[in-house]
């Protein structure tokens, strides 16, 4: 090619003269450009930050916890691991339940919680260990052995803004001093024991010298829980053999379960949202690359027809159409790499607001966020190299013409016929001018389809976004309603041991009274809660296992199939935990539970139940039984839970309260505070849903505008000979905006579809891996899609009224004479 | 009818200053077929869209019809527009979207004239395109181009024709079926102003406006007469 510089000045010549579509494509593409520049390497920084936290706070390699109930003393746990080999370090631990009262400035939180007991000898624990990050407090020391102090885990603090040296109290009404606020590898993301996720407004995670737990706990010397180190290059499954035959040998009637980092499902949640979102925003991406591909094929469009005649008199000069064709492909490739600038530009931006945010909702104790040059790169490809391509192909088809078609003029070049036969065949009603926009419609189809396309992007994500927050929405409504059908005020006691009904403890706690002597509780039941794995097809679910006297309790579930059963072996299962083990109303089940072998001793045995029923709560884990099942666990005539109901005018925080300094109080929980807790993270999502949908708009109105300012251009002429004919500005653009709302509402309906498809996919591909303890219901609720269409077709409807300064300063003579 | 008093329009090219109109003076009256005769850059166009109200004058004053609407509002503009002139141009300017039909309906519509579609199909008919009614622009010659725009420009009424070259994209024969028509409107009583450059056109005019650089220098019958449309020829 010779003289480039010309070819050059004469395609920014092209530019300037549509400054304002190729800035409106060179946004889109921007956006999209940005995305992956800057969020492309999300998942590298979050797996690097994730491996690098877990590396360096000594993850556990394998986990042993006892039974539900059952407790040794730490030697005869240490002389059992002593006799094991390819253990590099062993961190014997007591966990137990608690009651925290966090309280501070009038704000109540009194929440679950959970102690973990750590040796602090030697700077321990050595494995999950604990990291508290400068200005938040101290951490854990030797001496603080004995003493009552505790670090709180940093998701809960964060959660209700709490910061070390406040009032921090926990069953027995017991202070602690609040020294630390930290982050440990076992709850970077916090998960209570129904499988919830982000449970930090529910769960707080105490972590505090082991001795200072037995303590409080009232178990002295004994602990339940073991994280273990392995030696470099030990296998695991050889030492979790050797580990259950030193059990064996040691404390024979004492169940253990063993489980590996890739069980934490905190761990694994982190690791595949990394993956997951990744795919998300690379998702976005597209979208707006497509959107700006299909905004760029029309511009590429308009371009050529506007320079079909200088393409047919290159063409008489002789001109190489791979020549002519150099013109307008320069300026594709000028606004795809003006757009993939402002990409790059923005990307950084981006970034450092998604590692802002990261920070804030996920905290880690290490981050790497290094430069990802392949985000970069992909950015730069896609950017410059999709919207390249959508100017091809009207550029090809415009060079192939004959050059006597390109350079006539006049009647034999005003096709305008398109699909409007089409109306012929279909006439609509009213005036001639309610029928342009439809006309003019079906006069340019592929550039109203590609814009409508384009605005079905935007759509997409719209429907996409909302839809995932929807069908998150709908799952916890359906927990709710599962869970406060009835009795909707009762409170949920965990004891901290098991006790006869009659003993002290319970009937301390189920006769509570104020100050004044007035009954707090007006209605009480026993029952049993302990954890178990259900076994079938194959498959292991963990469970959390209430079992309730059926016939006479406060609250049962719900039944979508099945009967509740008493008297009779038999368990309720949920939905998904039925599908998932291949088992449905009838079929047996292998449910391995603890069985009770002594005082503080639980073997863990398989019995096959019958299937009674099916629940309808979406939480696959929870699952019931009738209370005369308590005899399969050796449990007969005992309790560790406790359903309270409130009395008439009492608050759940005034029973806690009093709870707080009961014997035997483990932890407690006003049944509604499981799902308000999750309502007010999605409120989270919901702000974020926001911003996506500020972006989509803006995105959608970037097409629209293009699109409109497209049809000004190329119909120039007509609005001038209506403008001739006396018809009002108004009427002009009110036309245009009845053209937008078809497209617009086209471009929703398409949206919506897609972005319903495009949403069960997320979702399908999520709740196999991710949301695997739900029964995630995909929904897409009738008020976001008509807010989300709304809002988009008001933003294309509205488009037009920015032309309007532009027709009314339109030249009217001078466009009468536009000659194409 | 039409009243131009001292009317100039000058405007720029980059640092020229152009005059385009040179203080015209001019009374054309009801019924009269005028044709104005120039060369090009003679600012006959010009002339054209002041008195349509498509462009403002400098300076003078335009009256037409006699009313007294200030043709400085915008909005007036488009009120006389639609009530009191009506365009044929040269290249037509058909909506290529629309048929033939609704072509002309379109302007009607825009007036709120009753049984619009009835009339227009009258117009299309009186101008000899009953059987191309629902034909889009594309699938008609230039002549019946032609005629729907005139048909357009009849059907909404108004007292005055404005037509610029109306014959220049057309062939001789079918030029000469349009002046038939544009004739046939003078006769029946509206003002018709043709712009051209073709000086045979000029022949069978009431009378011939010349102008040059923007001023007026012949005004009057065409110089051999009155022709017939049938002494024509170019």
């Amino acid at each position: 090619m010779k003289n480039s510089q010309l070819w050059l000045r004469w395609s920014w010549r092209d530019l300037r003269e549509r400054w304002l579509q190729v800035i409106a494509i060179a946004l889109i593409i921007a956006l999209g450009t940005g995305v992956f520049a800057g969020l492309g390497g999300q998942k590298r920084w979050r797996i690097d930050s994730l491996d690098i936290s877990y590396a360096r706070l000594n993850m556990h390699d394998i986990h042993v916890s006892l039974a539900d109930g059952s407790f040794i003393l730490r030697d005869e746990m240490q002389a059992a691991l002593a006799d094991v080999e390819g253990i590099s370090a062993a961190e014997t631990r007591l966990i137990a339940p608690t009651l925290v009262n966090a309280s501070q400035d009038g704000k109540t939180v009194m929440v679950s919680g959970r102690i973990v007991g750590v040796d602090v000898s030697n700077d321990g624990p050595q494995v999950d260990q604990i990291f508290v990050t400068e200005g938040n407090g101290r951490a854990l020391q030797p001496n603080d052995a004995g003493q009552q102090v505790a670090v709180v885990e940093e998701n809960f603090a964060n959660y209700y803004d709490l910061q070390p040296g406040n009032s921090l109290r926990v069953s027995g009404d017991i202070p602690l001093d609040y020294i630390g606020t930290g982050l440990s590898p076992e709850y970077f993301l916090v998960v209570d024991e129904n499988g919830l996720f982000m449970a930090e407004a529910s769960l707080a995670i105490l972590f505090m010298p082991l001795d200072t737990a037995q303590e409080l706990t009232g178990r002295d010397g004994l602990v339940n829980d073991v994280a273990l180190r392995l030696d470099d290059g030990a296998d695991r499954e050889t030492v979790r053999a050797a580990l259950e035959d030193s059990f064996a040998v040691h404390f024979p009637n004492v169940g253990v379960t063993f489980d590996y980092p890739e069980d934490n499902l905190g761990r694994k949640q982190l690791y595949l949202d990394a993956e997951g979102d990744q795919e998300i925003w690379d998702l976005i991406a597209i979208l707006f690359l497509i959107g700006a591909a299909l905004g760029a094929f029309n511009l590429a469009g308009r371009i050529v027809a506007a320079q079909r005649r200088q393409i047919g008199i290159g063409m008489a000069l002789g001109m190489p159409r791979r020549w002519l064709a150099f013109r307008p492909l320069l300026v594709g490739l000028q606004i795809a790499v003006l757009g993939t600038l402002f990409g790059l530009a923005i990307g950084p931006l981006l970034m450092v607001v998604f590692i802002n945010v990261l920070k804030s909702a996920a905290p880690l104790p290490y981050y790497d966020f290094s430069f990802y040059m392949p985000a970069y790169v992909k950015a730069t490809l896609f950017g410059v190299t999709l919207p390249l391509l959508a100017t091809l192909l009207p550029v090809w088809r415009a060079v192939r013409v004959q050059p006597i078609d390109a350079i006539r003029t006049g009647n034999l070049i005003s096709k305008g016929g398109g699909l409007n036969a089409l109306m012929n065949i279909l006439p609509l009603p009213g005036k001639s001018f309610t029928h342009m926009p439809f006309r003019n419609l079906l006069r340019s189809p592929w550039r109203s389809l590609l814009t409508v396309l384009g605005i079905s992007m935007a759509v997409i994500l719209m429907t996409a976004f909302a839809g995932f927050l929807d069908s998150f929405i709908a799952t916890i409504d359906l927990m709710e309603d599962a869970l406060l059908y009835e009795h909707s005020d009762r409170m949920i006691v965990n004891l901290d041991f098991f006790y006869t009904p009659t003993s002290d403890v319970v009937t301390s706690i189920t006769s509570l009274s104020n100050d004044e002597g007035q009954p707090l509780v007006s209605q009480a039941e026993t029952g049993l809660m302990l954890s178990g794995t259900l076994k079938g097809d194959g498959k292991e679910i963990s469970t959390s296992l209430e079992l309730h006297d059926m016939q006479h309790a406060l609250w049962v579930p719900k039944l979508l199939e099945g009967r509740i059963a008493t008297g009779e072996p038999g368990i309720i299962l949920s939905e998904k935990a039925a599908e998932d083990l291949g088992v449905g109303v009838g079929d047996m089940v292998t449910l391995e539970h603890p069985l009770r072998e002594g005082l503080l001793a639980f073997r863990l045995v398989e019995t096959e139940v019958p299937v009674t029923g099916i629940h309808d709560n979406p939480v696959r884990a929870l699952s019931y039984m009738d209370l005369s099942n308590a005899g399969m666990m050796g449990l007969d005539g005992v309790t560790n839970l406790l359903v309270l109901v409130p009395a008439e005018g009492v608050e759940s925080n005034d029973i806690k309260a009093v709870l707080l300094s009961e014997p035997g109080m483990a932890s407690v929980l006003q049944i509604g505070e499981i799902t308000d807790a999750i309502d007010e993270v999605l409120q989270l999502f919901v702000q974020f849903l926001a911003i996506v949908e500020v972006v989509v708009l803006i995105m959608a109105f970037l097409i629209a505008f293009n699109s409109t300012s497209i049809n000004v251009d190329e119909r120039v002429r007509e609005i001038a000979t209506m403008f001739a004919f006396g018809l009002p500005l108004r009427t002009v653009t009110r036309m245009q905006m009845v053209e937008n709302l078809i497209i617009g509402t086209l471009g929703t309906l398409v949206g919506v579809i897609l972005g319903w498809i495009v949403l069960n996919m997320m979702l399908v591909a999520r709740v196999e891996d991710q949301l695997s303890d739900f029964k995630f219901v995909v929904t897409l609720s009738p008020v976001t899609v008509l807010v989300s269409a709304g809002l988009g077709i008001l933003v294309v409807v509205l488009t037009p009224l920015l032309s309007i300064r532009r027709m009314s300063r339109m030249d009217i003579p001078s466009a009468l004479r536009v000659m194409e | 009818m039409i009243r131009l008093e001292d009317v100039s329009k000058r405007y720029r090219m980059g640092d020229v200053e152009v005059v385009a109109l040179d203080h015209i003076n001019l009374d054309i009256g009801k019924g009269e077929f005028v044709v104005v005769l120039g060369p090009s850059g003679s600012g006959k166009t010009t002339l054209l869209n002041i008195i349509g109200a498509l462009d403002v004058p400098t300076d003078g004053h335009v009256g037409i019809n006699g009313n007294g609407l200030s043709l400085s509002k915008q909005a007036n503009r488009f009120k006389f527009r639609r009530e009191t002139v009506s365009f044929i141009f040269q290249t037509f300017n058909l909506f290529p979207s629309l048929t033939a039909l609704e072509n002309v309906q379109l302007v009607l519509d825009m007036a709120a004239t009753p049984h619009a579609q009835d009339r227009a199909l009258q117009v299309l008919t009186d101008v000899g395109l009953g059987d191309r009614v629902n034909h889009f622009p594309h699938e008609l010659s230039g002549g019946e181009q032609q005629r729907v725009a005139i048909a357009r420009a009849l059907a909404t009424g108004n007292p005055v024709l404005l037509a610029d070259e109306p014959t220049g994209e057309l062939d001789f024969k079918t030029g000469i079926q349009i002046l038939g028509l544009l004739q046939q409107q003078a006769d029946a009583g509206k003002t018709v102003l043709v712009v051209t450059h073709n000086r045979e056109i000029s022949r069978v005019a009431d009378r011939v406006i010349e102008l040059s650089s923007g001023r007026i220098i012949s005004d009057g019958a065409p110089r051999t007469g009155k022709a017939d449309l049938s002494e024509l020829q170019w």
